[in-house]
């Protein structure tokens, strides 16, 4: 899909969730949701197969987020399913949480941490990326065992990588 | 005698015909016989005499052709005996300009199969050392791939066995979080 039917579509996610007044929580399940679909090959196969019927992806979509996300959430990506974009989901997504980040000027800090952190860790991991950058940031947790421990911060175009993955990987190089 | 004897003894004694002298002819007969050799020989002059002339004429012409081709056909042999001659000195000098060129191509030779020789010995020797390198350095690359292969393994299996504890896993996020605050 192209940048600018992408944009339309985030633009459009963004202006239902602020209209219901969910905007931050909204951000934060899509944002975890298209995480998910990225790292889940079965998922995103049953939400872009177009010989399973739209009808029955979003009836996937709500199955799996029903009880667990907001109404707003569920609609939405049940909407993006069932028009046949699924694939462009977590660029939906991405720009959605972009703009929302824009919208309150704060950049979206990605971290990826082989462990869940704790609210106390998130506060201070936010304050010591704001520091490090100068900018104020929308702090996305993603839990990525994959790292093996330590943790990735993704902020703009600087990455900060404390993963043990990273350490590992040139450890071998270097061997 | 019967007459007829004595008419032929007769007819004998008084014949004109008959010279007197044993040598000269009769007068007459002199006469008649010197005017008939002179017009003899005056025809002969007036009519033969060209024909033999121009006779003679033509033998001298041939025979002088004979002695001009006789004399050109001598210093033609002369001509040819000479450049046989030269020939000769000529074949000789060749032989010698062969055998110095033999000689000088057999010493280029030589000296072209020498430096050959050296070169693929100088080639033979730097690709033996090449190879001989490149084995140093295969066998090293499949040593350190060896080393990194174990290496990979040994860490993927502490990794597996849970070395990375909760603890740890907090002391990580923390260190993290100093060092990216204190940046």
């Amino acid at each position: 899909m192209s940048d600018a039917r992408i944009d339309g579509y985030a633009r459009a996610l963004f202006e239902v969730a602020r209209a219901e007044g969910t905007i931050d929580e909204v951000e934060d399940e899509l944002f975890r949701f298209a995480r998910s679909y990225e790292s889940s090959d079965a998922l995103r196969n049953a939400l872009t197969d177009e010989m399973i019927p739209a009808g029955k992806r979003q009836a996937i979509v709500e199955d799996l987020l029903g009880g667990k996300a907001t109404a707003t959430t569920t609609q939405l990506v049940s909407m993006v399913v069932g028009s046949g974009r699924g694939r462009d989901l977590p660029a939906i997504i991405d720009k959605l949480v972009e703009r929302a980040s824009s919208s309150k000027n704060l950049e979206v800090a990605e971290v990826r941490s082989a462990v869940a952190l704790t609210d106390d860790q998130q506060d201070r991991l936010k304050a010591a990326l704001a520091n490090a950058t100068g900018k104020a940031v929308n702090l996305k947790v993603i839990v990525d065992p994959s790292i093996l421990g330590g943790i990735v911060a993704t902020v703009g175009d600087s990455v900060i990588d404390g993963s043990v993955r990273t350490r590992v990987d040139q450890l071998k190089s270097r061997l | 005698m019967s007459i007829f004897a004595s008419i032929l003894l007769a007819a004998e004694e008084h014949d004109p015909a008959h010279s007197i002298h044993w040598l000269w002819p009769e007068q007459a007969e002199l006469i008649y016989g010197t005017i008939s050799s002179l017009l003899i020989f005056g025809l002969l002059w007036k009519f033969a005499g060209p024909a033999i002339a121009a006779g003679m004429a033509a033998r001298t012409e041939r025979i002088q052709g004979e002695l001009d081709a006789s004399a050109s056909a001598k210093t033609s042999a002369e001509a040819e005996a000479a450049g046989i001659r030269q020939a000769a000195g000529d074949i000789d000098s060749e032989r010698q300009r062969l055998f110095a060129e033999a000689d000088a191509q057999a010493e280029a030779l030589l000296a072209d199969g020498r430096a050959r020789l050296e070169q693929e010995v100088a080639e033979l020797n730097m690709r033996a050392e090449a190879d001989i390198a490149s084995a140093g350095g295969r066998v090293n690359d499949e040593f350190r791939a060896e080393i990194s292969r174990l290496s990979n393994v040994a860490t993927e299996r502490v990794l597996a066995g849970g070395l990375i504890d909760a603890s740890i896993q907090q002391d990580l996020i923390e260190a993290f979080i100093s060092k990216v605050g204190a940046s």
